[in-house]
């Protein structure tokens, strides 16, 4: 008999409590992100009121040294987080996980060569290539997101490939193999996915890497265009202003330090409950 | 004019003096130490004569000497510099030049005057782009000769009222005749080799440039200083912070502090003296008018009439500014529109509503659906807080605007080629402080820095004939009437306010005096450091 859905998440609350709280903070994130148009009193880029304005009841975190509402700012720079974060980590890690699936199941030279090619792009410390890319493709949101993907490529590659080394041995894909399917199938049908929930964990776990290195790039004046919304970029102007306007620096850095913690908590309890042979998992 | 300037002279130094406890005068100079001082951004290429950023100049300043300087001493002055002394003919239009004798290269080869008439030759050729000096000089200058090793003569097309201040200006600096036919041009390291009273010691790339001292300066006695340390500090976080810890003894040059970091500063080090002073420096906004969409005078004047001058003024550069203008009566006096006037001026006047309501107009005749245009900055000063503010006040006209930044010196490679579609924030020093450098350096055709790429042969006429009339009051009427046509005009360079800030000088550093523009008396021959 399947149970109801509330009470299925309820268990799971249950079980992993703190996994709940990440994943009550990302639903907020999510939702901020989305009702931004309509949660945010005025626009994220208007610079229509005097700067350093500290809180009060008219801004409640203040404004800005141009004069913006730090307020409309911190909830469209969810909206701007949580889209490179998400897009950025879906097309890192399933281009990733393509190439490690497949290099893996073919095996021989192709994997070798392939092996290679990730050794030397993890070699390169991350922000440094990170960095690298955006200087060659200019400052763009779109960029900050191919930057971020091909951070991501190598290690979901890396990941997958160790997953599917073990199970192109299973007895199931020799059997499909013996009667006969052909290797595209084996690979859709078979392989895929039992990889599903290492991919789940690497996308969850991921996307506060994604959200940190893209604040980390804004803050260092390579990531988004600077008049976005980017809690990276707040961070920067933040710190131009520490002594007279503290605000600046505190509502965007609380925003991504609560972010990447309730993301980290969310990864770590999907991390566990997709593991069977950790207690209490779903298997 | 010459009055007002020295009063600005003597305002700036008296305020420095002051501050200084007016102690530091009555020392006596001390030889040692280096002084260290930074650049805003690399230069990356160093040819003084060929270029227009500041950190060239900066880079470059105590290398060279000039025929005529302004005084060290008294910066409102004109003094003798490679010149002994020169004479003027009856018709004002040949300065002869008796230079001083037994001068060297840093390399050890004797100066002479072919090395002025190579450096001016140079400079003065149709087909080289000099920016600063040739943009100032080549409208007066027919010639440059030779009369004997240690004479030189310039021949000037009409008498030239701006003549000796344009060619004192930083930016004409004399070049060595062997240097120039060994390198082609003074962009390397190595080509630094001056008569001034410091050596190009050493340039690492986005991190230092050194000078040391010269033991042969011609001037007996000087420099004082062991050398010069340049840091190469990007972005005001870093200045700031280099300042606050003292790793920088003097901060005299563009971009200014604002006044909450002059009062940051001012917490943390109190042997410090901090004053507020002009620089001389316009800030404008540039639209290419060679391309659309502001090919189309409509759009320039829609820009112009959206932009809300006195709130860039007062979040960009916290109140120190004055907005509107294009001479700026402070530093040229009535030479400039008087503000009243200025700031009745559709763009400029206040409140904002009826030049809105025809900017939206004018777009919206153009482009109904509102029209997106690339606008690009330098990522140096506040450049790109200032371009965040322009964004969000075009926006207001319909101009949807994405930023695109430049690292300093790429920027102006983009700019000089004009590969751009707005330029949202661009200061421009003034080469002298008289009223014709705005002109040769933003607005005439041939302007240095005329980016957009605006020609108006009224504007030509006007600034030229300026040039040759010797009457001080004929002159302020040709520039009360150049100011109403531009203001009146869809120039492709608005101006948006003429910059102010705050500076500092270590109370250890002994006979320095601000210049009335920000690129003069930078070469530190009399500058020196107390225990």
């Amino acid at each position: 008999m399947r149970r109801p859905p509330l009470r299925t998440l309820g268990r799971l609350a249950g079980r992993q409590p703190l996994g709940a709280a990440g994943a009550g903070i990302v639903g907020v994130l999510v939702l901020t992100a989305v009702f931004a148009p309509e949660l945010a009193p005025h626009g994220a880029k208007d610079a229509a009121f005097s700067p350093y304005l500290p809180p009060s009841v008219a801004f409640p975190l203040g404004t800005d040294h141009l004069g913006r509402d730090m307020l409309s700012r911190v909830i469209w720079g969810a909206r701007l987080s949580l889209w490179v974060g998400l897009v950025s980590v879906l097309v890192g890690v399933t281009l990733g996980g393509l190439w490690g699936v497949v290099t893996a199941y073919v095996g021989g030279v192709a994997d070798s060569a392939s092996q290679r090619v990730v050794d030397t792009l993890m070699a390169l410390p991350p922000i440094i290539l990170a960095l690298s890319l955006m200087a060659a493709l200019g400052q763009s949101v779109n960029n900050v997101i191919i930057a971020l993907a091909v951070l991501l490529t190598p290690t979901a590659a890396r990941t997958l490939r160790s997953l599917v080394l073990s199970i192109r041995e299973s007895p199931y894909i020799e059997a499909a193999r013996a009667v006969g399917c052909p290797h595209w199938r084996v690979i859709a049908l078979h392989v895929l996915p039992n990889t599903l929930a290492t991919y789940i964990v690497l996308v969850t776990v991921n996307i506060s890497y994604a959200i940190v290195v893209e604040a980390s790039l804004s803050f260092l004046g390579l990531g988004a265009p600077p008049d976005e919304p980017s809690w990276g970029a707040m961070l920067t102007a933040g710190t131009q202003a520490l002594e007279p306007a503290p605000w600046m620096f505190l509502f965007p850095g609380l925003a991504i330090s609560l972010t990447v913690f309730g993301l980290n908590l969310l990864g770590d309890a999907i991390r566990d409950l997709t593991d069977p042979r950790l207690r209490g998992g779903l298997g | 004019m010459r009055g007002l300037l020295s009063f600005c002279a003597v305002a700036i130094a008296a305020a420095v003096a002051l501050a200084a406890g007016g102690a530091a005068a009555q020392d006596k100079p001390r030889y040692g130490g280096v002084l260290n001082w930074f650049d805003y951004g690399d230069p990356g290429r160093l040819d003084v004569h060929a270029e227009s950023p500041l950190v060239v100049q900066q880079a470059t300043a105590g290398v060279y000497s000039g025929v005529i300087h302004y005084d060290p001493d008294d910066p409102s002055k004109i003094a003798p510099d490679l010149a002994e002394r020169w004479t003027v003919s009856p018709d004002g239009k040949t300065y002869t030049f008796h230079l001083r004798k037994g001068v060297k290269w840093h390399d050890g080869q004797p100066f002479s005057a072919a090395d002025v008439k190579a450096s001016f030759d140079r400079i003065l050729h149709p087909d080289f782009k000099s920016p600063k000096c040739g943009a100032a000089l080549k409208p007066m200058v027919a010639s440059v000769e030779v009369q004997d090793p240690h004479t030189v003569q310039f021949r000037l097309k009409f008498a030239a009222a701006p003549f000796l201040g344009n060619l004192a200006s930083s930016w004409c600096r004399v070049a060595a005749k062997h240097v120039l036919e060994k390198y082609g041009d003074l962009n390397a390291p190595d080509a630094q080799i001056g008569t001034g009273p410091f050596r190009f010691k050493r340039y690492e790339r986005g991190n230092l440039i050194e000078w040391a001292r010269n033991k042969d300066y011609f001037v007996r006695g000087l420099p004082y200083l062991d050398g010069v340390r340049q840091y190469i500090l990007v972005g005001g976080p870093t200045q700031l912070a280099a300042a606050k810890a003292g790793r920088v003894m003097l901060w005299d040059a563009w971009p200014p502090m604002k006044k909450t970091q002059a009062d940051e500063l001012a917490r943390a080090r109190t042997d410090v003296d901090i004053y507020q002073a002009s620089i001389n420096t316009i800030y404008v906004l540039y639209m290419n008018a060679q391309k659309p969409p502001f090919s189309h005078p409509d759009l320039r004047r829609a820009v112009s009439l959206a932009l809300d001058r006195q709130e860039l003024v007062a979040k960009a550069l916290e109140g120190a500014g004055v907005p509107c203008a294009l001479l700026d009566p402070k530093l040229v006096g009535d030479f400039a529109l008087p503000l009243e006037e200025v700031q009745k001026v559709p763009g400029c006047r206040q409140p904002k509503d009826a030049d809105l309501a025809e900017a939206k107009r004018l777009v919206e005749k153009h482009y109904p659906g509102g029209l997106e245009i690339e606008v690009a900055v330098r990522t140096v000063g506040n450049y790109v807080d200032r371009a965040q503010l322009v964004l969000a006040q075009l926006r207001r006209v319909g101009i949807r605007g994405t930023l695109k930044s430049y690292e300093s010196a790429a920027g102006y490679a983009v700019f000089g080629k004009g590969e751009f579609t707005m330029i949202a924030a661009q200061d421009r020093s003034m080469d002298t402080p008289d009223p014709e450098s705005l002109f040769s350096v933003v607005y005439s055709t041939n302007a240095g820095s005329n980016y957009g790429r605006w020609a108006d042969p009224k504007v030509d006429d006007l600034a030229e004939r300026a040039l040759r009339e010797s009457s001080r009051d004929k002159r302020k009427q040709l520039y009360w009437e150049l100011q109403r046509h531009i203001l009146a005009s869809p120039t492709a360079a608005v101006p948006i306010a003429w910059v102010e800030g705050w500076f500092f000088v270590d109370k250890k550093v002994r006979g320095y005096k601000p210049a009335l523009t920000t690129y003069d008396n930078n070469t530190f021959m009399k500058v020196w450091l107390a225990e």
